[in-house]
Parts: C-alpha cells; structure tokens; sequence
C-alpha cells in the first residue's frame, strides 16, 4: 500500500516518458490520474488507520509492528564491510499519527500541484516528468523508517526541485535555484553523517545488528554505551543534535537560514511554490518529531529555550517582514516564514497541546497557504505582476475572487472558524503552558497582531478602495453606467474560471471544516503526539540514566 | 437534552442558515431574499422570546441555569494531565436568556428597518448575509459556556463587523474604518487570549465553571498577581469590543458602515459584549483587577462625552454616546454594580438602537446628509422619527420615568457606595467623572436635538462642496442623493423603518422593568440578575460561608463543576437538569432574600462585595437627586446655548480655542497612535525587511561569493601548482627525452662505443672503491 502510494507517480512518469511530447494533453491527464490515484490509497489509509496506535517508538518489546501500521519492511541493501561489521539498509516504511497526517496533506496537495500546472506550455514532458519524481520522493520522506532510505528520498527531491525552479521559474530562476539547492545540500550533508554515527551506535533490540531503522534509533535503550553517538558520549550528541537541527531548519525554513525561501518562490512557477510551501517546508518540522528530536531528547529538553525564541523570532520577524513587501508573492512567502514559527514554538512548548497545534499547524498552513499562492498565481496569469499597489478594487470586478481571498487571507490571519486558528491557539496554550516557554508565548502574540495588519494591509490596497492611477488594469464604463474591466493579453474569464475553482473550492471547504471540527485529523495524531511527549519527557531520560 | 437547550442551538443556527442562504443565493431570489432574513430573525426572535419567558417570567429564579456541552476536541491521555478533553456547551441562565431576547429582537427590527433603508443598494442580498452572520456570532458569545468559545465567537463577530463596517468598501474611509476596528479589536484580544492562556495553564479547562470552581478551591498555582493579571488581560478583550479607552479609536470610525449595522453592531449589541464578558468573568476578578476596570471605565465615559459635545455629525455625536456609556457599564462593573452594569446595557441597546435607527431615518430623508448644521426643522416633517427620537433622548440623558434613568442612577448609586466602602480619597473620582459626564450626556443630547429637529431647515447654509456629501453616501449607491438646497422634500419613512422606532422607543420607558420609576430594584431585571459571590475573594471569605445563600448557590455551581478526568467518564452529550431536587430549597431562600433585600439584593460573603453592596445601598437616593440635578444643569446649559442662544456657541467655542480644538479632534488619539503604532510599526517592519534583504541574504550570498573566491583560489592553485607540477613532470620528461633521443641515433657503431664508455666507467668507478 504505502509502495504504490510513493511509486505511483514515478510509474506515471515511466509512462509519460513513452508518450511523445506534443500529447501535452495525455501528459497532463496521466499525471492527474496519478495524483487522485495517490489520493484515493490516501484516503483507504486513512479510513484503514488504527488512531489507537501510537507510533513514534517500537511496540513493547522492540517490534514496529502493533505501534506503526502499514508497515513494509525488506532488506535492500547488504554490504559487509570487514573489520567495521555489516551495512543493512532496509527497505522499511510504515506510519503513524505524525506521518499519516503528512500524507494525506501530501496527497492533497499533489493533486492541486497538478491542476495548478495545466497552463505551463513549456516542456510539458520534462515538467511532469520532474513533477512526479518530486511528488515520490515526497511522499517517500514522510513514510520511510530507515534513516538511510530517508535520506536517499531527501537528496532525491533536490533534483527535480532545481530544475522545475530553474527552468520554469521567474526571470531570476537560476539564482534562486542554486540557492535553493546549495542551501539544502547544505543542511543534508552533515546529516550524512549523523547518521552514519547513529548507524554504528544502535543495535536493533531484535536482530542486535546495526540498524539504520528510526523506529529503534528513537529508543534509548538501543543505543550502545560507548558508541559515538551513544548515551555516554554527550559532546557528541549535542554536536550531531545541532547539525540534524540546521539540516532541519534550513527546509521550514527558520531564521537565520530562510533567505532562500522568498527567492524561491519569488521565481518558482505556481505548482511549484504550491508544492513548496504545501508540503516541503513541512519536512523541516517533519524531521524534527520524527529524527531529531526523539534520536536526541535529552539535548531537545535542554535547547527547549532556544528552539522557542528561534520560533518567536520566525513570527514576529517574518510578520515584520511581510508588513513591508511590495510583491504579493514575497509577502506570502514571508508570512509562510511567520507561520513556520509557530510549529517550532509548538514544539519547543514539549507538551502535548504544543505539539498538536504544531503538527496540526503543520497541516492547516499546507492547505491555507496553498490557497494563497494558487490565488496569488491567479492574479499574476490575468496582470503579469504582483505588485500589491498595482491594483485597487479588485473586489468591484471579480467577486469571486475577492471572496476566496478574504476566506484564504482570514485563515491565515488565525480567524477562528477556520482551521490556522485552532492549530495556532493550542501552539499558543501549549506555550504558555510550559513554564519554559511561557515568556517566549507572551512576545509572540504580538504575532496575531502583525499577521493581521499585513495581511488585512494587502486585502484593502488590492481589492477595496477604488482603482488605482497606475492600476494594472483598464477601466472602461458602459452606456449604463456599468464599469468593466479587462486586463492586457488575457483572454480567459475574468473572475476564477473553472480549472481555479475547482482547486481552490476544496481547500476552502477543508479549511473551513477542520476549523468548525478539527477531530478527523487531530483524532489521528493525538495519540503519537502524546506518545512523542512521553519519549521526549525528562521523566523518561532520568529513568533511563 | 433540556428542551431549551434545543432551542437555544436552533436561535443559534438559524441565522447562520440565513447567512448561508443569503451569501449563496440572494441573487436568485426574489427581491433578493429580503424575506428569508427577516423571516429567519423573527422566528429566532419567537424562540428566544420563548426561552426568555421559561427563564425569567416562569421559572422567576435567580439561580436557574441549564447546561449542556460536548467534547468538541479528544487529546487523548496526555503525559502529565491525564485524559484531557476540550469541551464546548451552552449555558442558559436569566442573563442569557434576557441577552437573547434582546440581541434576536434588536437584529429583527434591525433586518425589518433594512428592507427600507438599504433598498436599491446593488449589494442588498449580502448585506442581510452579513447581518445573519453577526446574529449568530452574537449568540455564540451569548450563549458560549467556556472561554474558548466565546474567543471564537468573539473574533467571529470581529469578522462581521469588519464586513459590515466595509459594506461600502469603494470608499477610502470605510476601508480605513474596518481595518483600524478589526486591528484595535486585535489589539485587545491578545491580552483577553493571552487571559485565557493564564487561566488554562493552571486548570486544563476553558470552562467558565470549571475555572470558577478550581479558583474557589484556592488551587491558582501562580499567586495573586498572576490572577489579577489574568482579570485584566481578560478586561483586554473588553477594551477592544466594547471600545474603552485607550482602544475606543475605532468605534467612531465605524459609523462608515451602513446606519442599521451602525444601530445593531456599533451601538446595540456587539459593543456591548465586551461588557457581557467582564460580566461573566465577573466572579475571577480581584478586587486590583476591578479597580483598574473602573477606572478605565470612568474615563471613558468622561473622555468620550467631552468629545460628543463638540462633533457636527449626528452619527458621530451617537457614537461618542455610545462610548461614553459603555463607560459607563464597565464602570459599573468595576465598583462592582454588577447587576446595574448589566441593566444599563440592556435599557441602553434598546433606546441606543432606537436613536441610530431615527439617525439613520434622518439620513435617508435628508438624502444622505449627515451634518446636524445642515440639518434643522425636522420635527414638522418627521414627527414619528420626532417622537421616538426624543423619548429615547431621554432615556440617554437620564430623565426620569425612562429605562435610562434607573439603570444609570443604579451604576452611580453603586460607584457612590463602591468609593464609600474603599476608603474615598482617589475612588471617588469615580462618581465625580460618571456624574459629571451625565451633565455633559443631557447637554450633547440637548444640543442634537435642537440642531436637528428645532428651528429652521438650514439645508441651504450648507458650503457646495462636492467632497463633503455627508459620510453615509454610497459609493454605487441608487438613491438619487443629488438634491440639493431647499428644492428636496423630507418626508417620514415608511412604516418598515418607522415600526422598529416605536417598539425601542416603548421599551425606553420605565415601565417595561420596573413598577417604580424611582427604582429599578423593584423591578424583575435587579431582581433576576444578581452579583454573583466572588470565587477570589478577600481572606475571610470563607466566615460565614455556609449561612449565606449565594455561597450556598455557588457552593452547589462548584459540586456541579466536576474536575475534568470526571467528566470525561460522563456520556458525550450530557445535559444538566435546571436545578436538582436537593438544591431547590436553597433556590427559594435565595429568591426570597432576593425579593426582600431590594437594592441590597442579598448579602455576600465576600466582605468587600458586602461593603460595597450596603453603601450602595445607602447611596441610592443621593444619586438620584445628584444625578438629577446635573441632568436638569446640562439640559439647561443646552437651552441657554441652542435655544435662547445666551451664549453664543461659536464665540465660546473661540474664546476657549484649545479645549474645543482638543475635544474637536478627538483627544488627538488618532493621530497619537498615527504616529507612535502605526509609524512605528512600518518603520521596524521596513527596517527589518532591509536588514533581511542586505544583512541576512547578504551573509548568505557573501559566503556563497566567498565559496566562489576559495573555488577561484583552490581552482587556481589547481591549475597552476597542481596541474602545473603535472605538466613540470611532463615537460621534464619531454626535455630530457628529447635530450636522450638524441642517444637513439639507430648505429650499432655508437652503441657499441657508449657500451664501452659505460665499462670504463664502471671499472674506473671500481678501482676508485678498491683504492679507498
């Protein structure tokens, strides 16, 4: 199950590979297919998962099975290498609450990717075709438990994300491509080799080889006493702690390390910056709860502190930030910065509301901002521009986009009724709660503040008001007084046209759904997270030593 | 589930129903779906007229409440908190059930006034849309049994009044209005959330009971401060909706909305949830935390009644009353007239209502004009308007024989007793502003009603300035609002828009509360709600605990308030009965100590609350008689001003420059916050925007340069040593082949010789050995 889910779109890729490329049409429908393909085992796992099971470590007595489900598991690779032992790499995939929760969000938002990508004319075989590998080695990042095999689909998501960004980006796209891709290269490098010292310091409680597998790295006990990375070995440790952390953090993409960010999406084609905001960001956090922080939960409790004010200062700085763009993109791509914050002030907070309204968070930014950026692109087909002062309203003249844009524009802003809402307010009482965060909680509200002015700043200077001088479109008044505008060189309908509705309907639906009854999807993570609290606990440590 | 409980949940819904018919399909629906909203609000209003009858005519119990909640969100079995559920519920009891009534009835006459006052409006189906949404947004807050909900429902209703304060969104000034209301209501409700946060980090609850029962059982782990902090952040979220100083800047904004919305939202009902909220919260505040709130309120009544004296526009004018009294009301609740606080907002929703709705006929007869220098004569033309407008008036300034006079003597009579019981000094400027910001209330209001409806019509005084076209014009409006000078007849309204004035206006008069003009207590508002026993209170609360009723009546709130693990033992859906047959004997007591103590009510445990309640008591009849007289003064002072015109208005407003320039600008908030916050704000965010592109992005492309620089480097020694000593071997190799190529001349004649050569050497080189 879970390997059609990550294959599929790699097989529909091997099929586009046979189709001769001016099918752009059979191209397209063949990705779709892919994608809802994708969706529909999304939602069999879905219906199919146990949220009783808690995941995160192994069942008692050291087997996956009975705390992850869906869980496939083969050798794949077997090298002995003399005087070091053996390498087992392992084919082995499985979920629980923390990663079902990403595939479905992936799911989702592969199948917007895709009818976001409708218009592209340019190469539309090598664009699908990269397309889809992207989507596998997405999807294989959020259901991969051997440390090894997570690794090979991270480094596998650099390729094609560098050439969809380099070819069919902005006119700055090489730039930001390389940044993209240095930056992350960056980052995954040490991880390399954390996780080769992590290898030769966890023995499997089940075969006492060494293990790649996370499922046994997230237990202490496995750890071997004198190892590298063992319990005793603290410098070491907090060394691997911190080069897992910024490999992490330059994907959420935390202060210092987000300049890469607005570039990107700056010159990111619209599926692209869907897909990047949507679900790679998500793989920063992602890898906290599932490697960083339970490999390493003694150095996670004594950096609580610092992983809280680096949150903090991801929601007021990228709010602040935001506040001040001129290009419609680059503010939502800062606001996603400001929003990234509150998954990491969530996690800081180490208690159970935290995490859940980080996770939950992790979720609901993927739908929201989604919508932001397939309604910035909306507009950017019709004006080819984005600059906000280039407009004035907007809400005169198409309403229905106006309409979509204040439901998008209000659950970023934390509105309650919809879903960023209940996610950001059990960061915030998670925060609170924890008496090492609680401070950090206080400065950051002024968050909720901020995210509301820029957001609101924008929605008045693009869509109410009247039409500015130098506006991006022209007005022309009927015989009956009637007033109509038209944009240069777009031929399409005015207002959303089909295609964009049909994106942009479902997400508002789930957005506003998981915000009046959140419980379908924090009935699936509630018990990992609080799993994940458990193992994270000092309790749990002191008892160990 | 108790019957009412369903029909609260249906008065809930019904107009979010309305909202979703309206927004989706008001385009096609007769004269676009007009009916379906009016329709809807008058059975929500029947349902809630019902419950209110059950709750407070029927059932006539202080202490009737029924409950009922759902887990709403399962966290499981959480490490260190055990099962934690977050519950959502209703909570019906007298206050709720008059606040229903009262919000469904305003939003009907509302809907109904609509029908006239927005006609020909390209925008008419969604303006009822979003009068739906309000409705059930206000009901949320209303009926919300925990802090989470009312959060919700409070920023929901943030949400409608920005849509409805934008309604005419084309122009500049009404999308400058529901920006700056939607942030300044933000701004507070990040001190009520950051309140709630306080409050659930100790309890693992957002109950109001739950909370209560836990901060009874003395279990607040933080410390007094820390409480007192959380009732003041709380009070936060007041500031914002119910525009308290230093919060109050939007609300006079807000008149760029619709004048109905101005009636429903900004006057009636949604500006009066902040007071609501303190209401319920009333029982957590320490006694620091409501003397910050009574303070605050006090110079908010002040404050925005010397601003109204001063104002040209009829709205504005109503909307600095409307701040001004809501200062009141959290004034009340501040010394602790809990009941009078919540009195004065139900008399004042309904003759508030009654003068935004006449204003608002005023507008529409006047073409949209909304300068009262321009205005003037209406009394022969509109005397409906005339009538109800004035009877209102009336109970605004506090004259005796209206609804305004009882509740506000009872709010003064309690800020009397409150600076009696601490000690005077610095408390009783609290009674000096509230009396003194009566005297100014009867004078602006004397002032409006002369320059309105008195005199001569001075519409043809008016400058022809095209850009002053009164603040209500619509910006694609299809009334024809381009009359001009005398040649516009005024006519009244029709009966949609007139029917709503009489209904508040009758509700303005005393009798609907009380039998005796001269005292509300008589009367079975005060009567069924009563202040509640504190849960905070003073040490030697617990002295005498069991021999006092409400102790007893709170003791049985806190047996209902089971801790959380309990509760989730419990079916999902529970409901609790009205009252349990084992408590119903303390209800009677508690109500005949209610119907004997008048005034008095009943007595508290709390020795503060007690203190506070008898000097209250003591101070009635003296408020009434000094209230009286600054009504009659200020009355007067409008008289000598606008109708004898002893003094001359404009000469005095010259010869005191300053302070009328100062009240005429409002205090310059505005422009405080201009340049402080907001200023401010843009500053930092655009420093911080270039540090962002020219520091941080700058280190990473400097580094990425400096990469390059070491690639150069690295490249260079590459290519020039380490390639070079590659090509210095080759070329070594190269020289000296060519040198020994020479050797290969391909004669056996040579080889032979070199062969030769070569032992000579070596023997030569062996003898040289041997020798040494």
């Amino acid at each position: 199950m879970l390997s059609l889910i990550v294959f599929l779109p790699i097989l529909a890729g091997l099929v586009i590979l046979a189709v001769p490329s001016s099918q752009k049409q059979i191209i397209r429908i063949v990705s779709l297919l892919a994608a809802i393909a994708q969706g529909v085992l999304a939602v069999l796992i879905w219906r199919g998962y146990d949220a009783s099971m808690p995941g995160i470590i192994a069942a008692e007595g050291g087997a996956p099975e009975g705390s992850f489900q869906f869980i496939e598991r083969l050798p794949w690779i077997n090298l002995d290498l003399g005087g070091f032992g053996s390498l087992n790499i392992e084919y082995f995939l499985g979920v629980d609450g923390l990663s079902i929760t990403m595939v479905i969000l992936t799911a989702l938002i592969s199948i917007i990717g895709v009818l976001s990508s409708w218009p592209i004319q340019k190469q539309v075989k090598g664009y699908f075709i990269l397309y889809n590998l992207l989507a596998t080695a997405m999807m294989g990042c959020f259901v991969a438990l051997d440390f090894f095999l997570f690794y090979v689909f991270w480094e596998l998501m650099l390729l094609p994300m560098y050439f969809l960004i380099g070819i069919w980006g902005g006119p700055n796209r090489e730039y930001a491509a390389i940044k993209f891709f240095l930056y992350t290269l960056f980052g995954s490098v040490f991880m390399l080799l954390v996780m080769i010292g992590l290898y030769f310091s966890v023995i499997d409680p089940l075969t006492g080889n060494h293990t790649f597998s996370l499922v046994a790295m997230a237990s202490q006990e496995n750890y071997i006493k004198d190892a590298i990375l063992g319990p005793e070995s603290m410098m070491w440790r907090y060394a691997a702690f911190i080069v897992l952390f910024v490999g992490f953090a330059i994907k959420v993409p935390m202060f210092p390390f987000h300049t890469w960010l607005p570039d990107a999406h700056v010159e990111a084609p619209t599926p692209i910056s869907v897909i990047l905001a949507g679900v790679l960001l998500k793989l920063g956090t992602y890898g906290m709860m599932r490697i960083n922080f339970p490999l390493f939960p003694e150095v996670f409790q004594a950096s609580l502190y610092a992983i809280g004010v680096l949150g903090a200062i991801n929601i007021i700085y990228g709010a602040f930030c935001a506040l001040a763009q001129q290009d419609l993109k680059k503010m939502v791509a800062y606001s996603s910065i400001s929003h990234m914050g509150y998954v990491l002030l969530g996690l800081a907070a180490a208690n159970s509301e935290g995490m859940v309204g980080a996770l939950y968070q992790m979720f609901n930014h993927g739908t929201i901002t989604s919508m932001l950026f397939l309604l910035v692109g909306v507009i950017y087909d019709r004006a080819h521009t984005r600059q906000i002062d280039k407009f004035g309203g907007l809400a005169s003249y198409m309403p229905v986009y106006a309409a979509v844009v204040t439901i998008a524009w209000f659950a970023s802003l934390g509105l309650p009724g919809l879903s960023g809402f209940i996610s950001e307010a059990f960061v915030f009482v998670g925060a609170f709660s924890s008496e090492t965060t609680r401070n950090i909680a206080i400065v950051s509200v002024l968050g909720i503040v901020f995210g509301a002015a820029y957001l609101l700043w924008s929605l008045q200077r693009m869509f109410l008001g009247k039409r500015k001088a130098d506006a991006a479109y022209d007005l022309e008044v009927d015989a009956d007084g009637h007033e109509h505008i038209h944009f240069h060189d777009w031929k399409g309908k005015l207002d959303l046209d089909a295609r964009e509705l049909v994106m942009l309907v479902p997400l508002a639906v789930i957005v506003i759904f998981l915000g009046i009854y959140p419980m379908p999807v924090l009935g699936m993570l509630t018990s990992s997270i609080n799993k994940l609290v458990e193992v994270l606990s000092p309790v749990v440590m002191t008892a160990l030593n | 589930m108790h019957s009412l409980i369903q029909l609260s949940i249906a008065v809930l819904l019904l107009p979010l129903l309305s909202f979703v018919i309206l927004i989706f399909f008001n385009k096609r629906l007769p004269r676009r779906g007009d009916f379906v909203g009016v329709g809807i609000l008058g059975t929500t209003f029947a349902l809630s007229f019902y419950i209110f009858w059950s709750v407070v005519v029927q059932a006539y119990d202080p202490a009737f409440r029924v409950a009922w909640d759902f887990t709403w969100i399962d966290f499981g079995n959480v490490p260190g908190v055990g099962p934690l559920e977050i519950r959502m519920g209703i909570v019906i009891d007298n206050l709720t059930a008059i606040m229903l009534a009262m919000v469904t009835l305003i939003s009907f006459l509302v809907h109904l006034y609509s029908t006239g006052y927005m006609s020909g409006d390209p925008r008419y189906g969604r303006f009822f849309a979003f009068l739906g949404i309000f409705t059930f947004s206000m009901l949320g807050i209303v009926l919300a049994d925990n802090l989470f909900a009312i959060y919700i429902f409070w920023e929901l209703v943030g949400l409608s009044s920005y849509l409805l304060i934008g309604f005419y969104f084309e122009k500049d000034s009404a999308a400058d209005a529901q920006k700056k209301a939607f942030l300044a209501n933000r701004v507070g409700d990040i001190g009520m959330w950051l309140g709630i946060l306080i409050l659930y980090s100790q309890f693992h609850t957002f109950s109001y009971q739950e909370i209560f029962a836990n901060l009874a059982a003395g279990k607040f782990g933080l410390g007094e401060a820390w409480l007192t902090a959380a009732g003041i952040l709380l009070f936060m979220g007041c500031v914002g909706k119910s525009a308290q100083f230093p919060l109050h800047v939007w609300l006079p904004d807000a008149m760029e909305g619709p004048t109905p919305v101005s009636a429903l939202i900004h006057a009636a009902t949604m500006v009066a949830a902040g007071v609501y909220f303190v209401a319920r919260i009333f029982v957590l505040l320490t006694a620091d935390a409501l003397h910050v709130i009574a303070f605050i309120g006090a110079v908010t009544a002040f404050m925005a009644a010397t601003i109204a004296i001063t104002q040209h526009d009829i709205k504005r004018v109503l909307a600095y009353s409307t701040v001004s009294q809501l200062g009141y009301m959290v004034l009340g609740l501040g010394v602790g007239a809990y009941s009078a606080a919540l009195f004065h907002l139900v008399t004042h929703a309904f003759f508030k209502a009654c003068l935004f709705l006449g204003s608002g006929a005023i507008i529409h007869a006047m073409h949209h004009e909304q300068d009262m220098r321009w205005m003037g004569g209406l009394r022969k033309p509109m005397p409906w308007t005339f009538a109800t407008f004035t009877l209102a008036t009336l109970a605004l300034a506090g004259l005796p024989l209206t609804s305004g006079f009882m509740s506000k003597d009872a709010i003064l009579a309690g800020a009397i007793g409150f600076a009696a019981a601490e000690g005077g000094g610095i408390y009783w400027i609290i009674p000096f502003l509230g009396f003194f910001s009566a005297m100014l209330t009867a004078f602006y209001m004397g002032r409006q009603i002369w320059l309105v409806f008195f005199g001569e019509s001075r519409t043809h005084l008016k400058p022809a300035d095209p850009h002053h076209h009164g603040h209500d014009a619509h910006g694609s409006h299809g009334h024809d609002d381009h009359h001009a000078g005398e040649s516009h007849g005024v006519h009244e309204v029709a009966w949609n828009m007139r029917a709503p004035l009489v209904i508040l206006a009758a509700l303005s008069v005393f009798a609907v509360y009380s039998p005796d003009p001269l005292d509300g207590a008589k009367g079975w508002f005060l009567k069924m709600v009563q202040t509640p026993a504190t849960v905070v209170g003073s040490p030697g609360n617990t002295a005498g605990h069991e021999s006092s009723p409400l102790a007893l009546h709170e003791g049985r709130l806190l047996a209902e308030a089971v801790p959380p693990a309990q509760h989730k033992a419990e079916s999902d859906a529970h409901s609790e009965g009205v009252a349990s047959e084992a408590a119903s004997g303390v209800h009677a007591e508690a109500a005949g100590a209610a119907a004997h103590g008048e005034a008095h009510g009943h007595e508290f445990s709390d020795p503060r609350q007690a203190a506070i309640a008898h000097e209250a008591h003591a101070a009635h009849w003296p408020a009434i008689m000094i209230s009286s007289v600054m009504v009659v003064l200020g009355i007067s002072l409008a008289f000598v001003v606008y109708v004898f015109r002893i003094i001359d208005p404009e000469k005095t407003a010259r010869s005191i420059r300053p302070l009328y320039l100062y009240s005429f600008n409002k205090w310059y908030w505005d422009e405080i916050y201009d340049a402080t916050f907001i200023k401010g704000s843009v500053l930092i965010s655009k420093i911080l925007s270039w540090f962002d592109a020219n520091i941080v992005d700058g280190i990473v492309n400097g580094v990425g340069a400096m990469t390059r620089r070491v690639g150069f480097a690295t490249g260079g020694f590459d290519k020039y040593v380490v390639d070079g000593a590659v090509n210095f071997t080759a070329f070594l190799v190269n020289t000296s082949g060519g040198v020994l190529r020479k050797l290969q001349t391909g004669k056996v004649q040579t080889y032979v010789v070199l062969l030769l050569l070569a032992v000579i050497g070596y023997f030569i080189y062996y003898f040289t050995q041997l020798i040494y």
